[in-house]
Protein backbone atom coordinates (compact mmCIF):
# COMPACT_ATOMS: atom_id res chain seq x y z
CA UNK A 1 0.00 0.00 0.00
CA UNK A 2 1.82 3.72 -1.02
CA UNK A 3 -0.19 5.45 1.98
CA UNK A 4 2.39 8.22 1.29
CA UNK A 5 0.89 8.63 -2.12
CA UNK A 6 -2.54 8.15 -1.54
CA UNK A 7 -2.10 10.69 1.82
CA UNK A 8 -0.83 13.25 -0.42
CA UNK A 9 -3.45 12.98 -3.79
CA UNK A 10 -5.90 13.48 -0.62
CA UNK A 11 -4.61 16.67 0.85
CA UNK A 12 -3.66 17.98 -2.47
CA UNK A 13 -7.09 17.89 -3.78
CA UNK A 14 -7.66 19.34 -0.32
CA UNK A 15 -10.34 16.56 0.78
CA UNK A 16 -11.96 16.64 4.14
CA UNK A 17 -10.84 13.01 5.74
CA UNK A 18 -9.73 11.60 9.08
CA UNK A 19 -7.24 8.70 8.89
CA UNK A 20 -8.83 5.69 10.82
CA UNK A 21 -8.22 2.02 11.10
CA UNK A 22 -4.65 0.88 10.92
CA UNK A 23 -2.80 3.32 9.78
CA UNK A 24 -3.81 5.34 12.56
CA UNK A 25 -2.81 2.82 15.15
CA UNK A 26 0.69 2.92 13.48
CA UNK A 27 0.79 6.67 14.03
CA UNK A 28 -0.01 6.08 17.72
CA UNK A 29 2.20 3.45 17.87
CA UNK A 30 1.37 0.37 17.02
CA UNK A 31 3.27 -2.27 15.83
CA UNK A 32 0.81 -4.43 13.83
CA UNK A 33 1.45 -4.08 10.03
CA UNK A 34 -2.06 -3.20 7.63
CA UNK A 35 -2.42 -3.48 4.19
CA UNK A 36 -4.90 -1.06 3.89
CA UNK A 37 -5.64 3.14 4.02
CA UNK A 38 -8.69 3.48 5.73
CA UNK A 39 -10.57 6.95 5.84
CA UNK A 40 -14.08 8.57 6.89
CA UNK A 41 -15.03 11.24 4.95
CA UNK A 42 -17.16 14.28 4.39
CA UNK A 43 -20.53 13.81 2.64
CA UNK A 44 -21.11 16.86 1.95
CA UNK A 45 -21.50 17.93 -2.11
CA UNK A 46 -18.24 19.52 -2.74
CA UNK A 47 -16.34 17.05 -0.89
CA UNK A 48 -17.65 14.21 -2.45
CA UNK A 49 -16.43 15.49 -5.83
CA UNK A 50 -12.53 16.51 -4.46
CA UNK A 51 -13.11 12.58 -3.06
CA UNK A 52 -13.93 11.58 -6.21
CA UNK A 53 -11.78 13.86 -8.68
CA UNK A 54 -8.15 12.58 -5.62
CA UNK A 55 -8.94 9.03 -6.42
CA UNK A 56 -10.04 8.69 -10.02
CA UNK A 57 -6.00 8.35 -10.93
CA UNK A 58 -5.32 5.77 -9.24
CA UNK A 59 -8.68 3.63 -11.15
CA UNK A 60 -10.86 2.75 -8.02
CA UNK A 61 -12.49 -0.49 -7.69
CA UNK A 62 -14.65 -2.22 -5.77
CA UNK A 63 -12.95 -5.39 -4.17
CA UNK A 64 -14.46 -8.01 -5.81
CA UNK A 65 -16.06 -6.67 -8.64
CA UNK A 66 -16.33 -8.98 -11.18
CA UNK A 67 -13.89 -7.92 -13.94
CA UNK A 68 -15.21 -6.87 -17.04
CA UNK A 69 -18.08 -5.18 -15.89
CA UNK A 70 -18.11 -1.70 -15.94
CA UNK A 71 -17.50 0.43 -12.69
CA UNK A 72 -18.21 3.99 -12.52
CA UNK A 73 -16.40 6.66 -10.34
CA UNK A 74 -17.01 9.76 -10.08
CA UNK A 75 -19.36 11.48 -6.68
CA UNK A 76 -22.55 10.25 -7.47
CA UNK A 77 -21.42 6.57 -6.55
CA UNK A 78 -19.81 7.92 -3.29
CA UNK A 79 -23.59 9.20 -2.65
CA UNK A 80 -24.87 6.63 -3.17
CA UNK A 81 -23.29 4.44 -0.49
CA UNK A 82 -21.24 4.79 3.15
CA UNK A 83 -18.74 2.13 2.63
CA UNK A 84 -17.12 1.76 0.10
CA UNK A 85 -13.88 -0.92 -0.24
CA UNK A 86 -11.75 -0.33 -3.22
CA UNK A 87 -8.55 -1.74 -5.05
CA UNK A 88 -7.10 1.04 -6.48
CA UNK A 89 -3.63 1.02 -8.46
CA UNK A 90 -2.11 2.20 -4.89
CA UNK A 91 -3.15 -0.33 -2.85
CA UNK A 92 -6.81 -0.90 -1.11
CA UNK A 93 -8.65 2.02 0.20
CA UNK A 94 -11.62 1.98 2.43
CA UNK A 95 -13.84 5.14 2.51
CA UNK A 96 -16.36 5.20 5.14
CA UNK A 97 -18.86 8.01 6.11
CA UNK A 98 -19.85 6.54 9.15
CA UNK A 99 -17.73 5.08 11.29
CA UNK A 100 -19.19 2.22 14.42
CA UNK A 101 -19.07 3.34 17.71
CA UNK A 102 -18.21 7.24 16.70
CA UNK A 103 -20.69 8.10 14.19
CA UNK A 104 -20.65 9.95 10.75
CA UNK A 105 -17.44 12.27 9.98
CA UNK A 106 -18.35 15.58 11.81
CA UNK A 107 -18.34 13.17 15.34
CA UNK A 108 -15.48 11.35 13.96
CA UNK A 109 -13.50 14.89 13.47
CA UNK A 110 -14.27 15.72 16.86
CA UNK A 111 -11.97 13.02 18.07
CA UNK A 112 -9.18 13.78 15.43
CA UNK A 113 -5.78 15.30 15.82
CA UNK A 114 -3.53 17.25 13.75
CA UNK A 115 -0.19 15.35 12.36
CA UNK A 116 2.03 16.20 10.00
CA UNK A 117 3.27 12.66 8.02
CA UNK A 118 3.83 11.74 4.36
CA UNK A 119 5.08 15.85 4.06
CA UNK A 120 1.48 16.16 4.46
CA UNK A 121 -0.69 17.40 7.24
CA UNK A 122 -4.02 15.83 7.92
CA UNK A 123 -6.30 14.19 10.97
CA UNK A 124 -6.25 11.14 12.48
CA UNK A 125 -8.43 9.87 15.57
CA UNK A 126 -7.09 10.04 18.64
CA UNK A 127 -6.28 6.95 20.69
CA UNK A 128 -9.10 6.85 22.73
CA UNK A 129 -11.66 7.06 19.83
CA UNK A 130 -9.39 4.54 17.43
CA UNK A 131 -9.98 1.95 20.66
CA UNK A 132 -13.99 3.03 21.02
CA UNK A 133 -13.90 1.92 17.20
CA UNK A 134 -11.94 -1.14 17.09
CA UNK A 135 -14.21 -2.75 19.98
CA UNK A 136 -17.99 -1.43 18.45
CA UNK A 137 -17.36 -3.28 15.37
CA UNK A 138 -16.71 -6.38 17.55
CA UNK A 139 -15.08 -8.33 14.38
CA UNK A 140 -11.95 -10.65 15.83
CA UNK A 141 -8.86 -8.65 13.83
CA UNK A 142 -10.40 -5.23 15.70
CA UNK A 143 -10.72 -7.02 19.19
CA UNK A 144 -7.00 -8.45 18.69
CA UNK A 145 -5.33 -5.21 18.35
CA UNK A 146 -7.21 -3.86 21.35
CA UNK A 147 -4.84 -5.14 24.16
CA UNK A 148 -1.49 -3.08 22.43
CA UNK A 149 -3.83 -0.21 21.72
CA UNK A 150 -5.02 -0.06 25.51
CA UNK A 151 -1.38 -0.67 26.55
CA UNK A 152 -0.18 2.25 24.55
CA UNK A 153 -2.61 4.51 26.02
CA UNK A 154 -1.90 3.23 29.53
CA UNK A 155 1.63 3.80 28.71
CA UNK A 156 1.31 7.40 28.02
CA UNK A 157 -1.61 8.34 30.24
CA UNK A 158 -0.71 11.51 32.24
CA UNK A 159 0.81 10.74 35.73
CA UNK A 160 -1.58 11.10 38.39
CA UNK A 161 -0.33 13.51 41.26
CA UNK A 162 -1.70 11.49 43.93
CA UNK A 163 0.61 8.70 42.64
CA UNK A 164 3.94 10.23 42.71
CA UNK A 165 3.91 10.50 46.38
CA UNK B 1 -7.12 21.31 17.69
CA UNK B 2 -4.67 19.29 19.48
CA UNK B 3 -1.57 17.16 17.20
CA UNK B 4 0.22 14.37 17.64
CA UNK B 5 3.64 14.76 18.29
CA UNK B 6 6.36 12.88 18.96
CA UNK B 7 7.05 11.67 23.11
CA UNK B 8 8.64 14.31 25.24
CA UNK B 9 11.65 12.75 26.71
CA UNK B 10 10.17 12.87 29.86
CA UNK B 11 6.80 11.24 29.04
CA UNK B 12 8.72 8.82 26.93
CA UNK B 13 10.48 7.73 30.09
CA UNK B 14 7.59 7.09 32.06
CA UNK B 15 6.05 5.07 29.29
CA UNK B 16 9.31 3.43 28.58
CA UNK B 17 8.90 2.29 32.64
CA UNK B 18 5.33 1.59 32.25
CA UNK B 19 5.66 -0.91 29.71
CA UNK B 20 9.07 -2.57 30.47
CA UNK B 21 7.69 -3.02 34.10
CA UNK B 22 3.80 -3.44 34.25
CA UNK B 23 1.79 -2.55 36.96
CA UNK B 24 0.40 -5.31 38.40
CA UNK B 25 -3.24 -5.65 37.57
CA UNK B 26 -2.58 -2.94 34.79
CA UNK B 27 -3.69 -3.45 31.06
CA UNK B 28 -0.05 -3.05 29.92
CA UNK B 29 0.54 -6.34 32.22
CA UNK B 30 -2.82 -8.17 30.64
CA UNK B 31 -1.11 -7.63 27.37
CA UNK B 32 2.11 -8.68 27.66
CA UNK B 33 -0.01 -12.18 29.24
CA UNK B 34 -1.89 -11.82 26.00
CA UNK B 35 1.21 -12.23 23.96
CA UNK B 36 2.20 -8.66 22.78
CA UNK B 37 6.02 -8.13 22.84
CA UNK B 38 5.99 -4.60 25.09
CA UNK B 39 9.97 -4.07 23.82
CA UNK B 40 8.68 -3.60 20.54
CA UNK B 41 6.04 -1.06 21.61
CA UNK B 42 8.87 1.03 23.16
CA UNK B 43 10.67 1.03 20.24
CA UNK B 44 8.03 2.29 18.23
CA UNK B 45 7.69 5.10 20.51
CA UNK B 46 11.02 6.00 20.08
CA UNK B 47 9.87 7.44 17.32
CA UNK B 48 7.94 10.04 15.53
CA UNK B 49 4.30 9.73 14.40
CA UNK B 50 5.69 10.68 10.91
CA UNK B 51 8.41 7.98 11.40
CA UNK B 52 6.28 5.39 12.30
CA UNK B 53 4.20 6.19 9.32
CA UNK B 54 7.27 5.79 7.32
CA UNK B 55 8.62 2.47 8.89
CA UNK B 56 4.74 0.98 7.86
CA UNK B 57 4.90 2.09 3.96
CA UNK B 58 8.50 0.63 3.97
CA UNK B 59 7.35 -2.67 5.29
CA UNK B 60 3.93 -2.81 3.55
CA UNK B 61 6.00 -2.11 0.13
CA UNK B 62 8.72 -5.19 0.97
CA UNK B 63 5.87 -7.59 1.67
CA UNK B 64 3.89 -6.09 -1.64
CA UNK B 65 6.91 -7.32 -3.50
CA UNK B 66 7.09 -10.79 -1.74
CA UNK B 67 3.15 -11.23 -2.04
CA UNK B 68 3.88 -10.29 -5.84
CA UNK B 69 7.02 -13.22 -5.83
CA UNK B 70 4.51 -15.42 -4.59
CA UNK B 71 2.26 -14.97 -6.68
CA UNK B 72 3.92 -15.21 -9.74
CA UNK B 73 5.58 -18.83 -8.54
CA UNK B 74 2.20 -20.60 -7.81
Amino acid sequence: MQFERAIQALCDAEVEFVVIGGLSATFHGSVRITYDLDICYSRRPANLRRLSDALAPFHPRPRGFPTGVPFFWDEKTLSNSTILTLRTDIGEIDLMAEVMGLGAFDDVARDALEIEAFERQFRTLDLPALIRAKRATGREKDLAALPELESLLEAEAPEKPDSEG
Amino acid sequence: MKTLRALAPEQLAVAEARLLNPAPGSRIEAARNYGIDLTLLVEQLRLSPAERGRKLEDASNVLDKVRGIARRRS
